[in-house]
C-alpha cells in the first residue's frame, strides 16, 4: 500500500502548482485550469485520507467537489466566452472596465 | 358635570377647522356655520363650567402625564374662566358677522377653517395648566395670525404684513422661550421630588420663594418680552397696525379676543412671579404706560379708520399692562383690574372693528377723508359705533369708564405710595387722547356731509345683529359686574395658596395697604372730566358744530405734526435703518462666516477624505492575480501567527 505521505506530497505539489499559476498567469483559460488543479489537489487529499482511515465520507465529499468543479467550469467558461465576444480577447489584464 | 367636557371647548373648534377645510368648498357659506356653532358650543360649555365653579369658588384641574417632567392639562380658575367666556362669546359674534362680511369671497372656506383654528388656539392657551403647553398654543396663535393677516395673500401688502407680524412676534417668542428655559433650569435646581411637573403653574407658584431674586427678575423680564411681542407693546408694537391688511373680522379677532390679549393674560397668569420681582414689575408699568400714551398720540393723526382703531388697541393694551405693572402697590387686586379692562376692551374693540368693517363694506374705502355723513344711510352701524366709542372714550357709567378709571386709580395709588408717578401721568394723558381720537373717528365718519360719492346702504342683518349684542355688552356690562369681578379674579391666586407677603419679602418690598391711600376729590373725578372733555374737544374740531380746525393751531411745517404723521419715523427706524442696515449687514457678515468658516470646515474635511481615498484606491488594481497573491500572503501570515500563538500558549 502506497504510504499516505506520498499522496499528501502529490496533493500539496499540485496545490502549489495551481496557486503559482493563479498568481502568475494572465490568460482566462489558464486561470480556469489552475483553479481546477487546486480543486483536484483537494480531491486527492480527500480520497487518500478516506481510503486510509477508512471512512467513505471523504470520497462522497470528493464526488460533491467534482460536481461543483464541473458547474464552476461551466459558468467560468461561459463568462470567458462572453468576454471574448465583447472584447475579442481573454487576456484578463485588458478587461478592466470596472476598475478605477 | 360640564367640567368633564372642558376639553371640548378646544376640541370643537378644532373639529370645525378639520370639517371646514375639507368639506367647506362644497357647503354654502364655506361651511362657516361649523365654526360659529363650535364656538357657540364652547361658550355654552364655558357658561356651564362657570356656573359650577363660581358659586362653590373652586377650580377645575385635569392633568395627564406627557413625558419626563411635563404634563398636559386643563386648568380653569377664575382668571381662565373669564377669558374663556369672553373669547368664546366675542368670537361667536365675530364669526356670525363674518358669515355676512365674507359672503362671496372665494376663500371663504379657508377663512372659516383658519378662524376656527385661531379660536381653538387661543382657548387652548387660556386653559393650559402648564407653561410649556401654553407656549405651544401661543405659537399656534402666532401661526394662525400669520395665515389670517395674509389671508388675501395675492396682495403684496397683505403678504408682507403677515410676514412682519410673524417675525416681530417671533422676537418676543424667543424671549418667552428663553424665559421658560431659565425658569425650568431654576426649578430643576431646587430638587423637587421626582414626578413633579416642573412647569405646572401650581409648581411654579409654590416654589417662587426658592428661586434667587436676580434669576426671578430675569425670568420675569424674558416672559414679559414674550408678552410685549404678542400684545403689541413698545417697541414691538409695529406689527399690529400693519395687521389691518387682513379682512376686518380678522382684525377684530386679533385686536379684541384672540391674539393680543394673550400677552396680557400671560403676565396676569404669572403675576406672582412678577410680584416677587419688583424691578420687572416696574418695567411692565413703564412700558405699558408709555405704550398707552405713545400709541394714542399716533391714533390722533391717522386717517385710515382701521389704523386709528389699531393704535387705539395698542394704547389700551398699554393700559392693561400698566394696570398689571402697578400691582406692586396693590398686589393681586391689580390682576382683577387689568383683566376687567381686558374683557371690557374686547367687547368694545370687537364692536368698533366690526362697525368699521360694516362702514368699509358699504363705503368701499378705509379713508375717513372720503367718508362723512355715513350716519344718514347706516343708522344701526352709527349707533352701535357710537356706543363703542363712548365706552372706549370712558364716558361715565359705560364699561370702559369703570375699567379705565380703576386702572388710573390704581396707578394713582402706585404714585401716592411713593413708588412712581410716571404710570399715572402716562395713563391720564393717554385717557384724554383716547377720548379725542375716538370721537374724531366717529365724527369724521358719521357726521358732517358726504365727502365723496359712495354707495349708501345698511349692512345685512347677520352683520348688524352681532353689533347690537356687542354694543349692549360694551355699554352695560360694567356696572353690575365690576365689584364681583374684581373680587373673583383678584383672588384668583388664593386657589393656589400663593402667599403674596412672602413673595414681597423675596422681592424686597412690603405689601402696602393701598386702599388706605386718600384720594383727593379732584383725582376721583378727573377721569370723568377727561373723558367728557376729550369728547367735547373732538366735537369742537370735527363735528358739524365745529368751531376750530386743526390747521388753526398747526401748519404743514410744524415739526410735531410732521413727527406724528410720520409715526415717529418708525418705518424709517425699523425698516430702513434697523432692517436694511443692521439686520441686512449682519446677514451679510453671517453669510460670509457661513461660506468661509462653516462651509469651509466641512469642505476641507471632505477634501481630506477624498484625497486619502484616492491614495488608498491605488491598492485596488483590478488585477485578480494581485488579489490572489495578497490572499495567499495574508493566509500564510495568519497561519504562522496562529501556529506561533499555539506554541506559546502550550
Amino acid at each position: 500500500m502506497i504510504p499516505l505521505v506520498l499522496y499528501v506530497l502529490l496533493s500539496s505539489t499540485m496545490f502549489i502548482i495551481g496557486l503559482y499559476g493563479l498568481m502568475t498567469q494572465r490568460n482566462g483559460i489558464k486561470l480556469m485550469m489552475c483553479v481546477e488543479i487546486l480543486l483536484n489537489s483537494a480531491n486527492i487529499n480527500l480520497v487518500a485520507f478516506s481510503a486510509y482511515l477508512p471512512n467513505v465520507n471523504g470520497q462522497v465529499f470528493a464526488l460533491f467537489s467534482i460536481a461543483l468543479a464541473a458547474a464552476e467550469a461551466g459558468v467560468g467558461f461561459a463568462i470567458l466566452i462572453t468576454l471574448y465576444r465583447l472584447y475579442g480577447t481573454i487576456e484578463l489584464d485588458n478587461i478592466n472596465a470596472l476598475r478605477w | 358635570m360640564y367640567s368633564d367636557y372642558a376639553y371640548l371647548i378646544v376640541g370643537l373648534p378644532v373639529l370645525a377647522f378639520v370639517l371646514t377645510i375639507f368639506l367647506g368648498w362644497h357647503l354654502p357659506k364655506g361651511g362657516g356655520f361649523f365654526t360659529v356653532l363650535a364656538t357657540f358650543a364652547g361658550f355654552i360649555l364655558s357658561l356651564g363650567i362657570f356656573n359650577e365653579i363660581y358659586p362653590t369658588n373652586t377650580i377645575v384641574h385635569q392633568s395627564a402625564h406627557w413625558f419626563s417632567s411635563f404634563n398636559v392639562g386643563i386648568l380653569i380658575d377664575p382668571l381662565a374662566i373669564v377669558m374663556l367666556l369672553m373669547v368664546t362669546f366675542v368670537c361667536t359674534m365675530i364669526h356670525t358677522y363674518a358669515l355676512g362680511y365674507m359672503e362671496g369671497d372665494p376663500g371663504m372656506a379657508r377663512y372659516f377653517a383658519e378662524a376656527g383654528l385661531f379660536t381653538a388656539a387661543m382657548l387652548g392657551l387660556v386653559f393650559s395648566d402648564n407653561l410649556l403647553q401654553l407656549f405651544i398654543f401661543w405659537e399656534l396663535v402666532g401661526l394662525c395670525s400669520y395665515l389670517l393677516i395674509g389671508f388675501w395673500y395675492r396682495k403684496p401688502s397683505a403678504a408682507s404684513a403677515a410676514k412682519k407680524a410673524f417675525l416681530v412676534t417671533r422676537v418676543g417668542d424667543i424671549m418667552f422661550l428663553a424665559g421658560i428655559v431659565l425658569l425650568y433650569t431654576n426649578l430643576a435646581r431646587i430638587g423637587l421630588p421626582d414626578g413633579t411637573y416642573l412647569l405646572q403653574f401650581q409648581t411654579i407658584y409654590d416654589n417662587l420663594t426658592m428661586i434667587p431674586p436676580d434669576q426671578l427678575t430675569w425670568i420675569a423680564i424674558l416672559l414679559f418680552g414674550g408678552a410685549v411681542g404678542k400684545s403689541g407693546q413698545f417697541p414691538l408694537h409695529v406689527w399690529l397696525p400693519d395687521a389691518m391688511e387682513g379682512p376686518t373680522t380678522v382684525s377684530a379677532m386679533i385686536h379684541a379676543a384672540t391674539m393680543v390679549t394673550a400677552g396680557v393674560y400671560l403676565v396676569a397668569r404669572m403675576f406672582p412671579l412678577f410680584y416677587a420681582a419688583p424691578n420687572a414689575l416696574t418695567v411692565v408699568a413703564y412700558v405699558g404706560g408709555f405704550t398707552a400714551l405713545f400709541a394714542a398720540t399716533m391714533g390722533i393723526v391717522m386717517f385710515d379708520i382701521k389704523r386709528v382703531l389699531a393704535y387705539s388697541t395698542v394704547s389700551q393694551l398699554g393700559y392693561m399692562m400698566a394696570g398689571l405693572g402697578v400691582g406692586a402697590a396693590v398686589g393681586a387686586a391689580s390682576v382683577g383690574v387689568s383683566m376687567f379692562h381686558l374683557i371690557g376692551h374686547s367687547f368694545f374693540k370687537a364692536l368698533l372693528f366690526l362697525c368699521a368693517g360694516s362702514v368699509i363694506h358699504a363705503v368701499g374705502t378705509n379713508d375717513m377723508r372720503e367718508m362723512g355723513g355715513v350716519f344718514k344711510s347706516m343708522k344701526w352701524t352709527g349707533l352701535t359705533m357710537l356706543a363703542g366709542s363712548l365706552t372706549l372714550a370712558g364716558f361715565p357709567l359705560t364699561t370702559g369708564f369703570f375699567s379705565k378709571d380703576e386702572i388710573i386709580v390704581t396707578a394713582y395709588e402706585h404714585g401716592a405710595l411713593g413708588l412712581s408717578w410716571i404710570p399715572y401721568i402716562f395713563a391720564i394723558l393717554a385717557a384724554l387722547l383716547t377720548a379725542i381720537y375716538t370721537f374724531r373717528l366717529w365724527f369724521l365718519t358719521f357726521d358732517g356731509e358726504p365727502r365723496s360719492d359712495y354707495k349708501k346702504h345698511e349692512s345685512p342683518w347677520i352683520m348688524i345683529g352681532p353689533l347690537v349684542v356687542l354694543a349692549l355688552f360694551a355699554l352695560f356690562m360694567g356696572m353690575p359686574a365690576q365689584e364681583n369681578f374684581y373680587d373673583y379674579v383678584g383672588n384668583n391666586f388664593e386657589h393656589y395658596g400663593v402667599d403674596f407677603e412672602a413673595l414681597a419679602v423675596v422681592g424686597g418690598h412690603h405689601v402696602e395697604h393701598a386702599h388706605a391711600v386718600h384720594e383727593p376729590f379732584i383725582i376721583k373725578i378727573l377721569p370723568i372730566i377727561i373723558g367728557v372733555g376729550g369728547i367735547l374737544i373732538a366735537a369742537l374740531f370735527y363735528s358739524r358744530w365745529k368751531r376750530f380746525s386743526p390747521d388753526m393751531f398747526t401748519s404743514e411745517r410744524d415739526p410735531l405734526r410732521h413727527l406724528l404723521l410720520k409715526r415717529y419715523f418708525q418705518n424709517e427706524i425699523y425698516t430702513m435703518w434697523f432692517a436694511e442696515k443692521v439686520v441686512y449687514g449682519l446677514a451679510l457678515v453671517s453669510n460670509i462666516f457661513d461660506l468661509k468658516v462653516i462651509d469651509g470646515t466641512v469642505n476641507k474635511i471632505s477634501q481630506l477624505l477624498v484625497g486619502f481615498g484616492s491614495v488608498l484606491r491605488k491598492l485596488q488594481t483590478g488585477i485578480i492575480q494581485n488579489y490572489i497573491t495578497a490572499i495567499v500572503l495574508g493566509l500564510t501570515v495568519l497561519l504562522i501567527v496562529i501556529k506561533v500563538a499555539m506554541e506559546v500558549a502550550i
